[in-house]
């Protein structure tokens, strides 16, 4: 086994709590951090579908198209990325309450080190209370799995949006 | 031909099938060419009518999905050519009205007024099937082939801009409930629970 297919504990938590929440769809925009989710998947899960967007805004374009198909589907995006997104989440997915699942790389938070990344990283969670999508920090790599698999829950029950914020101190933590 | 007589042909020869339509114009002409349950007209998300289309294709691969998308929209999402593109979906037709204006906000041109080509966008982002049609014979004749012949398809339809006179349903959540429904894939919440 290489090095590079070892994925980290929180990387695999998180593809646990989107399997086991039934989503089999992700749509993705590249991220370092998350590329090792992307991984997982592609490596150790041959029941989930994961499709490339070249933007985030249309990432949600293709989630709620999935919706209406009957899949569950899963976004991953960069923290940045959501601001690409905000069109696409307050006049489709929230107004017609098609639910996906969120997952964030958060930048900007603790140990951020590019000032480019900060005003949005810092900004993410207020600009998601005031849309009305529920979040939760993912900082620990053993609560991974169950936070997760909570935040689809609800989202996918309650028909709406719901995001998991992976923290950079965790993503970014040696493994 | 104009856009609403060009919605007629493309609603006669959908069948039954998915139309995923664009905010604005695009969306009112086909409530006025054919109210179906298996419409789902957009209120917003300029631009993300071709990816909620191709989303449904990849969902449904027993459906033919089609999306009536305008040119303006088009170019607010032109990565969107590149992912259909590459992921291929062969149910997917991707329909463009393209009048070469911003017809809903008030008339301004599109690059499509200056000479830039969708149809050529699409070839160029790996969509073999793309074509532009000038005509109603043309569209009817893309569209035969489109409906059962392997896609993805793009097709450009040259129109000119018809001022719609209705408006779909408002109520955003009924769309959706009743457009999942038609095409088999009802909400649970909208269904009872055993006793």
């Amino acid at each position: 086994m290489t090095v590079a297919s070892i994925a980290p504990v929180w990387a695999s938590g998180v593809c646990a709590g989107v399997h086991a929440a039934g989503s089999r769809h992700v749509v993705y925009v590249p991220d370092n951090p998350l590329s090792h989710v992307v991984r997982t998947f592609e490596q150790s899960y041959a029941d989930v579908r994961l499709v490339l967007a070249t933007r985030e805004e249309e990432a949600f374009g293709i989630a709620a198209g999935l919706y209406l198909a009957g899949a569950r589907p899963t976004v991953l995006l960069q923290s940045s990325g959501v601001g690409n997104s905000l069109n696409a989440i307050t006049s489709l997915l929230l107004p017609y309450q098609i639910p996906a699942l969120m997952i964030v790389s958060m930048r900007g938070d603790a140990s951020e080190w590019n000032a480019a990344q900060v005003p949005m990283g810092r900004a993410l969670p207020a600009i998601l209370e005031a849309m009305g999508v529920p979040h939760v920090t993912v900082d620990t790599s053993d609560r991974a799995e169950a936070l997760t698999r909570q935040a689809a829950a609800t989202a996918f029950g309650t028909r709406t949006l719901g995001a998991c914020l992976l923290a950079r101190r965790m993503t970014s933590a040696p493994a | 031909m104009n856009r609403l007589d060009a919605t007629r042909i493309l609603v006669e020869c959908a069948g039954d099938a998915p139309i995923v339509a664009s905010l604005g114009h695009p969306a009112y002409d086909l409530f006025a060419a054919g109210d179906r349950s298996s419409n789902f007209y957009t209120w917003g998300s300029m631009g993300v009518a071709s990816s909620i289309g191709l989303g449904l294709a990849i969902g449904r691969p027993d459906l033919r999905v089609f999306v009536a998308d305008g040119d303006g929209s088009l170019l607010m999402n032109l990565g969107s050519l590149a992912t259909i593109g590459w992921t291929a979906p062969p149910n997917l037709v991707l329909i463009v009205w393209d009048n070469q204006e911003y017809a809903t906000t008030g008339g301004q041109p599109t690059a499509t007024a200056q000479g830039a080509d969708l149809a050529a966008a699409a070839t160029a982002m790996g969509i073999a099937a793309s074509v532009t049609v000038n005509d109603a014979d043309g569209l009817r004749a893309a569209l035969a082939r489109a409906r059962t012949a392997p896609g993805p398809w793009m097709i450009n339809a040259k129109v000119t801009e018809s001022a719609p006179r209705a408006k779909p349903p408002l109520d955003c959540v009924f769309i959706k409930q009743r457009f999942m429904s038609a095409i088999g894939n009802p909400e649970s919440a909208t269904r009872g629970e055993p006793a």
